[in-house]
């Protein structure tokens, strides 16, 4: 309808930029939307596939909220983060699969983003089978992470938790959203076909359950290639 | 928690094997909570003549005549009344249940869960797998009867141990295994690996990962002393390997370095009576699963498969010379010592293998198509850091080592002819290519079940709601 060259075209084409719109929007439409066609929660990481070249060079995108997000509070973040980096840093070098890994505050939050190849829960339980008692240095900033110590002794509920505080990474093919969204609701590759003019609604309503995501699988400018790879073709050793 | 162990205080053929060569399997439904439970009660005290007992893992001198075993999955512990607090406590895996992982241990394309064969293509209905171990048929028989008083059969499978401890490629198998401290098991007394601890087999001891536990489901009377399997049903494809190791035979009696596999006149010292081809094949075949199909270890024996003096069946590590090549199953499955990329994770996803074969014998000399294989059991403490862990970063993907990152187990993993390929080892230290490896293993089902103590058949039978 948008497409059309009508004038009543060329005015829906305007309405997100008008402010009484924007607030129907806000207050209403989404709202109503939101409860009859509620989105499911969508998992965090990136999703297995049967590709190999797909499960190498894998994104962690891990938010962890802090406890107490005040000046203050970041400020101790840090402090654990610095006085622990060295040891965190080795144990991901042990690990062996990882690529890159930093942490980032931001808002209220702490982040830890790294690029790690293979299985996520192999990924963490080796990370906390090397440094999971200097790990718990800093779950005790966030909020939340008290449960979790000392996460030696409870790795299951820890990969689970990081699971869940790992982003949302929406598909690279747009129209995989519809695929995602029925699992998520338990519905099989047999259930309606959707109309693609919902994609976007069907974005809108998904921000309610995800409100934060990572925007696809990345930019890689060496596709395909594990760490120990890299390593072994630089020859420092993996 | 830590505690000493009790063998009475599990089910048998966990910590240690049978040694009974013939298994039938019963997947059953809870169609009647009540009936179910009254089951199990019985089945612990062995007051009803028509119940058969659950097997405990004692030690006997003769083998008793049956032996009976529960597991149960995910729906298998709702459908028995397991409060929703306390099924949230098992693990995600267990949770999520086989068929939803299928994408991650391999199942796709002929092996995805929509094309298993019944009753596994219906994961949800299957509430329990039972085992019946016996030699005779008429015991067998018998026992499943009594049980179909108290659940619904949806169907049995039925295996047996080939002749000579052979599996369907013709592998002696089931020698490699862990072993635990303070159990005694018979059929591994030439096996000398290293020990592994308890917590490798049993929720509530502690691992070979240092200060890691296991998290134990509630009530811990549920939870302690518990085990989880992967049950599978795995077809394989006797005719197409033994043509591919011909096709691959040919290819090396054609390839330029062919001297650096099998020097001119060494197809005698190969095996005793072999032509080139034949000595080809079966160096192909012992690469391809790190032991020669008589079960030598690669490793200490790469000339030979009748090495003379005799090499120990168990005892040897891998390094970054070794004529096994990284890319071999049972390398694959269990580096030992050798160096991986992972350097945590040596010795710390061991399984526990329990397995028979189905289907009629293969004749190699009168190949034939029908369906036969693997009815396996994988047991661990977790399922995923052991099972899933080696599926999907070790069996398929190759990630423990660079060399073979990119490919797939060359004897089940998830193969297709256009992009496989495996490196075999030359006695140079050189590598040769092998390319277009089929899937020679497909799963026909399965299911992830929970091997409770005898503590846990217990409290599920004397559940109320
Ligand atoms: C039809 C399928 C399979 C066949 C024919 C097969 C065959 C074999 C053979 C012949 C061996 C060497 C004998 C031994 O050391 O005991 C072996 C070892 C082994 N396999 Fe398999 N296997 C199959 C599936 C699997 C699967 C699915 C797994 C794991 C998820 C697995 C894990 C192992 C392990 C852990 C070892 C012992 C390695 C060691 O400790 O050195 N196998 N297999």
């Amino acid at each position: 309808m948008s497409n059309e060259e009508s004038w009543f075209g060329r005015f829906v084409d305007t309405l997100p930029t008008k402010g009484w719109f924007k607030f129907l929007s806000k207050y209403v439409v989404t709202p109503y939307w939101l409860w009859k066609d509620p989105k499911p929660k969508l998992p965090g990481g990136p999703r297995v596939s049967s590709q190999p070249s797909d499960n190498v060079q894998r994104m962690m995108n891990l938010i962890m909220p802090l406890k107490d997000p005040s000046e203050i509070g970041k400020a101790r973040a840090v402090m654990a983060i610095a006085q622990n980096v060295d040891e965190i840093f080795g144990g991901l070098d042990n690990v062996g699969t990882v690529h890159f890994a930093r942490f980032v505050i931001l808002g209220d939050k702490l982040c830890m983003i790294s690029v790690y190849d293979g299985d996520f829960s192999n990924y963490i339980r080796d990370f906390i089978v090397t440094v999971g008692s200097v790990f718990d240095a800093i779950m005790a900033e966030i909020e939340g992470g008290s449960a979790l110590i000392p996460t030696e002794q409870n790795v299951e509920a820890f990969i689970e938790w990081v699971h869940e505080h790992d982003l949302f990474q929406a598909p690279d093919f747009p129209t995989e959203l519809f695929t995602l969204q029925d699992q998520a609701k338990g519905i099989g590759p047999d259930g309606p076909v959707h109309d693609l003019s919902t994609l976007p609604r069907n974005l809108v309503l998904q921000f309610h359950s995800n409100p934060d995501i990572s925007l696809g699988g990345g930019y890689r400018a060496y596709p395909g290639f594990s760490a120990a790879q890299i390593r072994e073709k630089l020859g420092v050793g993996w | 928690m830590s505690a000493e162990f009790d063998p009475n205080a599990i089910q048998g053929n966990i910590v240690r094997g049978y040694g009974i060569h013939h298994v039938r399997y019963l997947m059953l439904e809870v169609t009647d909570r009540k009936a179910a439970r009254e089951f199990l009660v019985a089945s612990l005290n062995g007051e009803n003549p028509n119940v058969p007992i659950i097997q405990r893992e004692t030690e006997w001198e003769e083998n008793p005549e049956v032996c009976f075993n529960i597991s149960l999955t995910f729906p298998g512990l709702q459908a028995l009344g397991v409060s929703k607090k306390n099924l949230a406590t098992f693990p995600i895996e267990f949770r999520d249940g086989m068929a939803s992982r299928a994408l991650k241990i391999g199942d796709f394309g002929d092996s995805a869960p929509t094309k298993w064969a019944p009753p596994f293509d219906e994961p949800d209905r299957i509430h329990l797998i039972a085992s019946i171990y016996s030699d005779s048929e008429e015991h067998l028989d018998k026992v499943q009867t009594q049980v179909a008083e108290a659940f619904n059969i949806l169907g049995t499978r039925d295996g047996r141990d080939l002749a000579k401890s052979k599996v369907v490629f013709g592998y002696v198998d089931s020698i490699s295994q862990p072993k635990f401290k303070g159990i005694h098991d018979k059929s591994q007394n030439k096996n000398d690996e290293l020990l592994d601890p308890l917590g490798t087999i049993l929720l509530g001891y502690p691992t070979r990962m240092e200060g890691v536990y296991f998290g134990i489901p509630s009530p811990s009377e549920l939870g302690f002393n518990g085990s989880f399997n992967a049950f599978r049903v795995l077809s394989q494809d006797a005719s197409g390997f033994e043509n591919f190791l011909t096709e691959a035979a040919e290819f090396l009696l054609k390839h330029p370095n062919l001297k650096d596999v099998l020097p001119p006149g060494g197809a005698r010292q190969v095996g005793k009576g072999f032509s080139r081809k034949t000595a080809l094949r079966e160096i192909v075949a012992a690469q391809i699963v790190g032991r020669w199909r008589n079960g030598v270890p690669y490793e200490l024996s790469p000339d030979t498969m009748e090495p003379d003096p005799k090499v120990s069946l168990t005892n040897f590590d891998y390094n970054r010379n070794s004529r096994c090549p990284v890319g071999a199953h049972m390398r694959r499955c269990n580096p030992r010592g050798g160096p991986i990329v992972q350097r945590v994770a040596n010795l710390t996803r061991r399984i526990v293998r329990r397995g028979m074969s189905y289907g009629p014998d293969f004749d190699p000399k009168n190949p034939d198509d029908r369906e036969r294989g693997l009815l396996g059991n994988f047991l661990g403490a977790n399922l995923g850091a052991q099972f899933e862990a080696v599926m999907y970063d070790w069996l398929n993907l190759g990630l423990q080592h660079p060399d073979i990152t990119g490919s797939n187990d060359p004897l089940l993993g998830a193969n297709s002819v256009d992009t496989s390929w495996f490196d075999m080892t030359t006695r140079t230290g050189g590598k040769i290519r092998l390319h277009g490896l089929p899937r020679f293993v497909v799963c026909r089902g399965g299911a992830y079940t929970f091997l409770p103590s005898i503590a846990a058949i217990n409290y599920l039978s004397q559940l109320k709601n």
